[in-house]
């Protein structure tokens, strides 16, 4: 496997009248091609801003990130996104949301109903493609901005807490819905998620964050064996992952240190 | 909206029992016509001058609609414009504000002047009152973006244009509607108030003409017609929302609660 992301010595400074923020300094990780990453730590430590710089979005203060050895100056192509909330085109169809980033790129529509369609099928919601985003459940919607992420076939995929605001139920149905698609399709993902669970049970490596201004405590490397069901979250191994990072981040100073009997 | 019988039955006999207290009452205290005339008065009056009515009617419709016409497309456009240019944010935006925070109808002696007698000037003031609501809704429909969807459109390498016309437009629609709906009963408020200061024709120079001579009567039918007339126009761009656009929060909101 190749080296796909390279994140450098990475910092952001944000200034906004009379308040600088330090959201990131010195972050540093990489992501093999083909692996699933997840970026894990408090909130505030400025991960969700670390994967806008990552994908070119938003310019780094300091330091740089390398993508095909190259280093990143403006969006990335070749990329899909996906974030906390699905942000569907209220007067779009499933379908036509799916579609929006082909008729964006200037990409030849027809040619990719079919596709579109395909991916509509492959998270469940084959018979909703005519209908309108707010009639469908949040877990719903997601699972369509799932589709509109990567309609495109991108080579990086970027999930920003992507399962954040549902529940515990859904979340992991979808996060078992994510793996099966990451296998069958193959692209990187970078997730961001403040859930270490979460984090453990999808990844092939978990960039552990300190609070802010965020820098990479370190990237634990999980070595699991996949395809991951959701039985495995009560496993011992399991376990010890969750507890290694628990304990990295309690003593950056980031949460609470675990207390007896907590399984989170 | 539901149309049951308990619905209409409702309602209807409400204003039957309101007016047959209004008679009633009329009759029993006395009070003289000039001041509050029985409600019979004003069905007679009405059948007796209904051709009258209905031409100008028409009149003060023409300056409304006409003001409100042009100030949705001014204002769409200005609003687009605003938005887009940060020269216009600066400098002719203010200026709106300034003009926003004047009592429009106040320019109504000055439209005489200007324009002169006719229908344009009541088109004027009507244009006035209804531009403002037109071009602050736009303005904020059209801003009120998700970033994330401008993410996804840069990611994607998404023009201007497309984020315009895919993003930006479809979602000022429902604020715009709200805007429209404001805008057009302002706008038959402009018509009669331009009316009232100069004018020949027009329900708002037929109010006047009425109450020289003390025909009361006249004068509410008058009333009522004007609020018919902005119930009307009300009603024609709920259901063009509706059609247009059935995503709007508002629309399914008012669905559900009435």
């Amino acid at each position: 496997m190749a080296l796909l992301i390279v994140v450098e010595d990475v910092g952001r400074i944000f200034r906004g009248g009379a308040k600088t923020v330090y959201a990131l300094e010195g972050a540093s990780f990489t992501v093999q091609e083909g692996s699933f990453v997840s970026l894990v730590g408090p909130s505030g430590c400025g991960k969700s801003t670390l994967l806008k710089i990552a994908s070119g979005l938003l310019p780094a203060t300091s330091g740089r990130v390398l993508v095909n050895g190259k280093s990143v100056d403006g969006p990335l192509e070749n990329v899909g996104m996906v974030f906390q909330s699905p942000v569907l085109l209220k007067w779009r169809s499933v379908l036509g949301n799916v579609l929006l980033p082909v008729e964006f790129a200037r990409l030849d529509r027809g040619e990719y109903v079919e596709k579109a369609k395909s991916l509509i099928r492959l998270v469940g919601l084959q018979g909703f493609e005519e209908m309108p985003p707010y009639e469908l459940s949040g877990g719903m919607q997601q699972r369509v901005s799932l589709c509109r992420a990567l309609v495109t076939d991108p080579q990086i995929l970027l999930m920003d807490e992507p399962f954040g605001a549902l529940d515990a139920m859904t979340r992991d149905e979808l996060d078992v819905e994510l793996l099966r698609i990451w296998g069958e399709k193959k692209m990187t993902v970078v997730f961001v998620t403040h859930n270490i669970q979460e984090a453990v049970f999808l990844s092939d490596s978990v960039v552990v964050m300190s609070p802010r201004p965020g820098r990479v405590i370190r990237e634990l490397a999980v070595d699991l064996p996949r395809p991951r069901a959701i039985e495995m979250m009560s496993s011992p191994e399991f376990g010890r992952y969750t507890l290694e990072i628990r304990s990295m981040l309690a003593s950056a100073g980031g949460t609470r240190p675990p207390a007896v009997g907590s399984t989170t | 909206m539901k149309f049951s019988l308990k619905n209409i039955a409702e309602p209807a006999l409400f204003f039957l029992a309101l007016l047959a207290l209004w008679e009633i009452l009329v009759k029993v205290v006395g009070v003289p016509a000039f001041i509050l005339p029985p409600p019979r008065d004003l069905y007679t009056s009405f059948t007796a001058k209904f051709f009258i009515l209905g031409h100008h009617s028409l009149i003060t419709f023409t300056e409304a609609v006409g003001g409100f016409a042009l100030s949705f497309v001014l204002g769409v456009g200005f609003a687009v414009g605003v938005v887009y240019s940060r020269h216009l944010q600066n400098t002719i935006y203010p200026l709106i504000v300034i003009l926003y925070a004047m009592p429009k109808s106040a320019f109504a002696p000055l439209m005489v002047i200007w324009i002169g007698y006719g229908l344009f000037s009541k088109i004027a003031i009507a244009f006035l009152v209804a531009f403002f609501p037109i071009v602050v809704n736009t303005v904020v429909g059209l801003k009120e973006v998700e970033p994330e969807l401008l993410d996804l459109a840069r990611i994607n390498r998404g023009s201007a244009w497309g984020v315009f016309k895919k993003i930006r437009l479809p979602n000022s629609l429902p604020y715009m509607f709200a805007g429209i709906k404001v805008a057009l009963v302002l706008s038959v408020t402009g018509a009669i108030v331009a009316e009232f200061v100069a004018a020949n024709e027009g329900l708002g120079y037929l109010v006047l003409q009425a109450n020289y001579s003390l025909d009361t009567a006249f004068a509410l039918v008058i009333l009522l017609i004007l609020a018919l007339l902005s119930l009307a126009l009300f009603v024609v761009v709920d259901v063009v929302q509706k059609k247009m656009v059935p995503w709007s929060a508002e629309v399914r909101q008012l669905e559900g609660s009435f």
